[in-house]
């Protein structure tokens, strides 16, 4: 077991939330409050990179899906990068896969994004 | 003290230097002795074996405010003693210094000329003639205020040590009563969490006819209500509704939706027993009734059980919301999963995609429902590494195919087990919901 790590840093697209750890039913509080200090503006992209993560249960998940609604609150998309294996095992259980864009790194949703909004 | 070598009169004695300077020296103690006795830093006092008053430095009579001549032969000693001090005089005094000739350090009070007292150390001699007879009593007195200062400060530092101890029993018990308070109250709430999670589950599960079933409900804390939830109840035409799933989070705004969550499904079968629509029906329930960002969704498993006529066997429909796919144990020993791929989360999104499945069971199958408490139970203890620590989906297949054949009981027994096995471990809430045709009874088992 390991204790959550969240850091933010600003990209020129939004935010970049880094979750790092076990996301879980005892670490999912502080990550929350995190999250919702975050305000990406209208139009900007939120990344949740998990590339760190080595657990997520049922409440990480619902973390994962309160950024979504936060994001979308804030008239802002959400991307996560860097799902690991085993997260991304349980998003294919419970259908997260197809409701998460998702990318291998930050970096890469950030690259698409920009490229998005460029054209 | 001056200890004195002859008559009343103290006399002056030491090793006095040679030459000039110790005429000088010699001089200077010589002419220092009465005003050592009348000055002395103590009070002398010299009585007749009577008691009466003989000598009296000056000391002591500025100690007491009183002349000379007004003690000299006219007072005794135990005069200038508070009552308290003349009768210990009487008892104790007196007679230990007739008995031993001497007695020190004996604390007494003395009574000024003004009324005031005044703390002082008494030692006595008893001066004796050549031939032994006791000729009078030599006393000295120590000012014992600064003593009985220090003395009424270590009372009082006693007196202020007791009251800090006093002081601190009493938050002891305010702390211990605080603390009985907390303890009750979290009782209550367990009892209430218990209770709670008793209305989210059924009393006891009906098993359809040529069917067994057996189910366990795994309390991870019993401090709070966790959100998993199961049922088995009759449709139309002798078909029977099932589900199990679990509902994120824990605690009072979980169990709401579990109760919802219940609810919803047993009245959406009734409505439409198609487990697809009756999962869309509690998506559409759960996502408008949260939203933002306090998502409350659940992973379900929801079947529909059809008797086949003509034959023992039951055609099993299952439909998935994100729910781990259940577990089919054969006659012929065979373990799988039944895979609903791609079903997702009950109240995330408003059209979700629905998985579902259809089987046969015939006599000796066996299918077991599991939330995911159990397959994400720890396995290693905190702080080791190694794999990622959760008991996981391949250990509990595993685990149930060396169970192939096996029976709705005889499945949920032997989980009960692993439960246990896995102990603390398991710090998630978790449900078993197992059903099995059995062998007809006419017809041997294979």
């Amino acid at each position: 077991m390991t204790d959550l790590r969240t850091t933010v840093r600003a990209t020129p697209t939004g935010p970049v939330l880094e979750i790092a750890g076990d996301l879980d039913f005892h670490s999912a509080p502080g990550a929350r409050e995190v999250l919702l200090g975050l305000a990406p503006g209208p139009g900007r992209l939120l990344v949740v990179d998990l590339t760190g993560l080595t657990f997520c249960d049922s409440t990480g998940i619902t973390l994962l899906l309160a950024a979504r609604n936060h994001a979308v609150g804030h008239q802002a998309h959400i991307a996560l990068a860097g799902v690991p294996a085993q997260v991304a095992r349980i998003f294919d259980i419970t259908g997260l896969s197809r409701v998460f864009a998702s990318y291998p790194t930050a970096e890469d949703a950030v690259d698409r994004w920009a490229a998005r909004t460029e054209s | 003290m001056v200890r004195a070598g002859g008559g009343d009169e103290p006399e002056g004695r030491g090793t006095a230097p040679e030459g000039d300077d110790a005429a000088r020296f010699s001089a200077m103690l010589e002419d220092s002795a009465v005003d050592l006795y009348e000055n002395a830093p103590c009070g002398y006092l010299s009585t007749l074996m009577d008691g009466q008053i003989a000598k009296v430095n000056t000391t002591l009579l500025s100690w007491l405010g009183y002349r000379r001549e007004e003690l000299v032969g006219r007072r005794r000693f135990t005069d200038l003693l508070t009552v308290g001090g003349r009768l210990y005089h009487e008892t104790h005094f007196a007679p230990l210094l007739s008995m031993q000739g001497e007695i020190g350090g004996i604390a007494l009070e003395l009574k000024a000329a003004d009324g005031t007292r005044m703390p002082v150390l008494v030692t006595s001699t008893v001066k004796t003639s050549d031939d032994g007879q006791p000729l009078l009593i030599r006393t000295t007195l120590f000012d014992a205020r600064d003593r009985r200062a220090y003395e009424t400060e270590l009372l009082r530092a006693r007196q202020e040590a007791e009251e800090a101890r006093r002081e601190a029993d009493r938050a002891r018990r305010t702390a211990e009563e605080a603390h009985r308070a907390v303890e009750a109250e979290r009782q209550r709430l367990q009892r209430l969490a218990t209770t709670l999670q008793r209305t989210l589950l059924p009393p006891s599960l009906t098993a359809p006819a040529g069917l067994e079933v057996a189910a366990h409900y795994h309390i991870a804390s019993a401090d709070e209500v966790g959100g998993d939830f199961y049922d088995l109840f009759p449709l139309a035409h002798g078909s029977w509704g099932l589900f199990l799933g679990d509902v994120c989070g824990k605690g009072a705004a979980a169990a709401a939706v579990t109760s919802l969550a219940r609810y919803t499904l047993r009245a959406a079968a009734v409505y439409d027993p198609d487990p697809v629509a009756v999962l869309a029906n509690l998506n559409t329930v759960l996502t408008h009734e949260y939203e933002g960002t306090d998502p409350r969704f659940c992973t379900v498993l929801f079947g529909v059980l059809t008797p086949d006529r003509g034959t023992a066997g039951f055609e099993l429909a299952l439909a998935a919301g994100g729910h781990p796919p259940a577990i089919l144990l054969r006659a012929d020993g065979s373990a799988r999963h039944l895979p609903t791929p791609g079903g997702q989360l009950i109240g995330v999104i408003p059209d979700p995609h629905i998985a579902t499945t259809t089987v046969r069971l015939d006599p000796g199958d066996t299918v077991l429902l599991y939330t995911d408490g159990l397959t994400e139970a720890h396995t290693t203890p905190l702080g080791r590494t190694g794999g990622d620590g959760r008991y996981g989906d391949a250990a509990l297949l595993d685990f149930t195919a060396a169970l192939a054949p096996t029976t709705a009981p005889a499945a949920i027994a032997a989980l009960q087990g692993l439960l246990d096995t896995l102990g603390s471990g398991v710090d998630d809430d978790t449900a078993l919901l197992a059903l099995s045709v059995p062998h007809p009874v006419s017809e041997p088992k294979q």
